[in-house]
């Protein structure tokens, strides 16, 4: 058995921040299903939000995050993401992230949606990925032990307080027990549930779910950001940048339609009223082969695109086929971040003593019911940086859990049970995945109402059902990825559920979560976050207080 | 259109030596041979190998295809194969194989400490960068760490070829205190670096091209 005193799940941004912000004499060691540099992290493209400027303030930063988060944001959370911003950005600065600069020298920042000053800090259109590999730099001068390409299985806890993790070392294929103080769970979202994601094969929710079956509380997750613009087909991400450097959405018609939606912001929307944009304009007629719209940058000077946005051109010339400086390029609103997530206070902490969380897999609520672009990243450094101080703290107040020898045969005879099943049905997961896959794309998108969110409820009732009468048998081989998917098909159903028996609960439509048949905002019923947690029939939920501190909710346009 | 897949097989638990297996999958022209590979798991789940971002960025899914390597996922299947298309998907060159497609990577990460891969900043450094000393940097600091030179390519001293890049991609960083010995760490005389630089570009998914610092 392995001991550490902080053990940190997730080797993105937000977990190497964690790991790098634990003390030196912190015993810390991170635990990732992929090699670190391969996480998520690294296809983020458009900036890390931070008010640097003279001429912007954090106070300006702090109201447009309310105002996009339509109000649910908690505000004393969002006054420490953004407060905390500009220092974060210089340490990292310091750290030798290879940022973009201004002719004065200074870090370059673009505009992004729903923003009153460009203060995303980029780097070209590769944001995500030079931070991602600059913290990995660090993480090797600071000698962090990684365990690369071991899957959580499930957190152990004992008593209501964690005391460790079962883990699976995918490459000797074996089942390992790590004791612990203080787990960070930093293993980002869920985008697979759904057809249509910017997300990678690995984002299937492992730690959502499995701090969710250890009775951990989550919240707000029917909230599901749909970013407005990925490649039509593959739903691979093209970054806002994109529009933050000036390209226009068009239908069919030519038109830079976003006039009728949101007149003062244009394309520069939040994501939310972008992406509504898109699909009324399709569903409307007005969308190319009733299936897309055009993002348009061939006004933009090539110079411009080939040093502001290298990877988006060549990711539309690969995958679609297109020179983007000469032909608009074909896009459709896909799944992209998760708001809900782990609920968290300001410092990570969870409902389960010795659990903290960041990044993406957290809610603190600093996004509330919509995400602003550029603070997703921002806020895997400021409250993975947090996590790792907190982290630190309950080092020292917490003593050393005992992990009981009939904890461990228990969980090791689960996972025995789980592997020697008697059927070969493994084809059937990728059936079963698929099908929940199109039925939450198709009812649990962009617009929501409430029969076809029952008809979701009930087929992934059944889909559930099929998935536990499947009972595969797993050989004991070395990169064993039939039976990761398999769990990962089980998290994944489990977080649809909860996705769409949240999205039938909310009565109203905030940020964005649109119901058809509540169209309205409701302050009165629903300025309120939703908590969730496992009971003995399913998710129960509750709701949760919205921290106010500086603007009352009022009406949202653009 | 139809494309067979001759994938390289190998469970060292049970496999005296890899072998291939046939794979017959229906796929797209405009789709990727990382699409390719995930019809063939649905067939054979036992198949392994890695993959995550499908857009180029994450570097996980560096294979040996046909006569040449490549990402998986950012070769369009147009490209390689005619219809009815049969192509050969084998593991990395010069690294362990572990598990078919998957190849033992510990070498590529150990080889970047010999280059210490970390800014070490200077105490004077204001915070500032000329734009113009940021643009020299740019292009190494794409790599994504796929392996694919390190396969395919010596730099012809001991410092490996991804090690190499990241090493230049330091050395010219005007934070990094360690300064000139960057360029000694390298340990490649100026005709060897001159000849790195140049035969990387068509190799390198990424087509880095790296500031000539000899």
């Amino acid at each position: 058995m392995q001991n550490h005193d902080v053990l940190i799940v997730g080797g993105g941004l937000a977990g190497l921040m964690a790991a790098l912000s634990c003390s030196e004499r912190t015993d810390v060691a991170v635990l990732s299903k992929i090699y670190p540099t391969r996480s998520h992290s690294g296809a983020a493209q458009g900036g890390f939000n931070s008010a640097l400027s003279e001429d912007d303030s954090v106070e300006s930063h702090i109201f447009d995050t309310v105002k996009g988060s339509d109000y649910l944001g908690d505000q004393d959370a969002v006054e420490v993401l953004c407060s905390e911003g500009p220092g974060t950005i210089l340490e990292l600065e310091r750290m030798g992230v290879p940022w973009s600069r201004n002719s004065d020298g200074r870090v370059a920042q673009r505009s992004l949606g729903g923003a009153g000053f460009p203060r995303a800090c980029f780097a070209a259109d590769l944001s995500g990925h030079v931070v991602l590999h600059t913290l990995f730099e660090q993480a090797l001068r600071r000698g962090v032990k990684i365990y690369p390409e071991w899957h959580l299985i499930q957190l152990l806890v004992e008593e209501g307080e964690l005391v460790g993790v079962l883990a699976y070392d995918l490459r000797h294929a074996q089942l390992e027990v790590i004791r612990t103080k203080v787990v960070i769970l930093a293993t980002g979202g869920y985008g697979r549930v759904y057809a249509k994601t910017t997300n990678a094969h690995a984002n299937t929710g492992d730690g959502m779910a499995i701090a969710y079956r250890a009775g951990v509380v989550l919240s707000d997750m029917e909230f599901v950001q749909f970013h407005p613009t990925t490649l039509y087909g593959t739903n691979i991400l093209i970054s806002e940048a994109a529009r933050g450097e000036g390209g226009y959405l068009r239908n069919v018609n030519g038109e830079r339609f976003m006039g009728d939606y949101a007149p003062q912001k244009m394309e520069l929307a939040p994501r939310d009223v972008v992406s509504r944009s898109i699909f009324r304009e399709i569903k409307e007629g007005r969308g190319f082969n009733g299936q897309y719209v055009h993002l348009d940058l061939t006004h933009l000077e090539k110079e411009l695109i080939e040093e502001r946005l290298p990877q988006v051109r060549d990711l539309a010339l690969c995958y679609a086929g297109v020179d983007l400086v000469t032909t608009p390029i074909p896009i459709e609103p896909a799944q992209h971040y998760s708001m809900g997530g782990v609920r968290v206070d300001t410092w990570g902490v969870t409902s389960l003593p010795g659990l903290l969380a960041a990044g993406e897999v957290a809610n603190v609520s600093v996004h509330g019911a919509n995400r602003l672009g550029g603070n997703s990243l921002l806020e895997t450094v400021v409250f993975g940086h947090r996590a790792g101080k907190k982290a630190d703290a309950l080092v020292q107040e917490r003593g050393w859990p005992a992990i009981s020898a009939t904890m461990i045969a228990r969980a090791k005879a689960e996972w025995q049970n789980l592997c020697s099943g008697d059927s070969a049905a493994e084809g059937s997961v990728y059936s079963i995945r698929r099908e929940m896959n199109e039925l939450m794309t198709a009812f649990v998108g962009v617009f929501r109402v409430g029969e076809e969110l029952t008809q979701a409820v009930d087929r992934l009732k059944e889909l559930q059902e099929l998935y536990t009468r499947l009972k595969p048998s797993f050989r004991v081989q070395a990169y064993n990825y039939a039976v990761m998917e398999y769990l990962e098909t089980g998290y994944l159903l489990e977080l649809g559920e909860i996705i769409t028996k949240g999205a039938l609960r909310r009565t109203e439509s905030r940020g964005a979560h649109f119901r058809l048949d509540y169209p309205q905002r409701d302050d009165v019923d629903w300025l309120c976050h939703t908590f969730v947690s496992k009971g003995k029939d399913g998710p129960q939920f509750s709701a949760g207080p919205v921290s106010i501190t500086r603007y009352p909710p009022k009406e949202r346009g653009y | 259109m139809k494309v067979v897949l001759n994938i390289c097989r190998f469970d060292p638990e049970v496999d005296k030596e890899s072998y291939f297996q046939k794979f017959d999958v229906e796929v797209e022209g405009h789709q990727t041979v990382l699409d390719a590979l995930l019809c063939a798991r649905e067939q054979d789940s036992s198949l392994s190998f890695r993959r995550s971002c499908r857009s180029a960025i994450c570097g996980s899914c560096a294979i040996w295809l046909d006569f040449r390597p490549v990402l998986a996922c950012h070769t369009l299947i147009k490209d390689v194969a005619i219809a009815p298309g049969s192509i050969t998907v084998e593991p990395l060159p010069h690294f362990r194989q572990l598990k078919d497609l998957v190849v033992d990577l510990e070498p590529l990460f150990e080889s970047l400490k010999a280059i210490v891969p970390w800014v070490v900043t200077r105490r004077d450094h204001n915070g500032l960068m000329a734009p113009e000393k940021a643009r020299v940097m740019e292009s190494a600091s794409t790599c994504i760490l796929c392996g694919i030179c390190d396969a395919v390519m010596e730099t012809g001293g001991v410092v490996k070829p991804a090690a190499a890049v990241k090493g230049i991609r330091l050395a010219v960083d005007p934070r990094d205190a360690v300064g000139e010995a960057r360029r000694r760490l390298l340990d490649l005389p100026p005709e060897l670096l001159a000849l790195f630089i140049k035969r990387l570009p068509p190799i390198c998914p990424k087509s880095i091209r790296l500031p000539d610092i000899s």
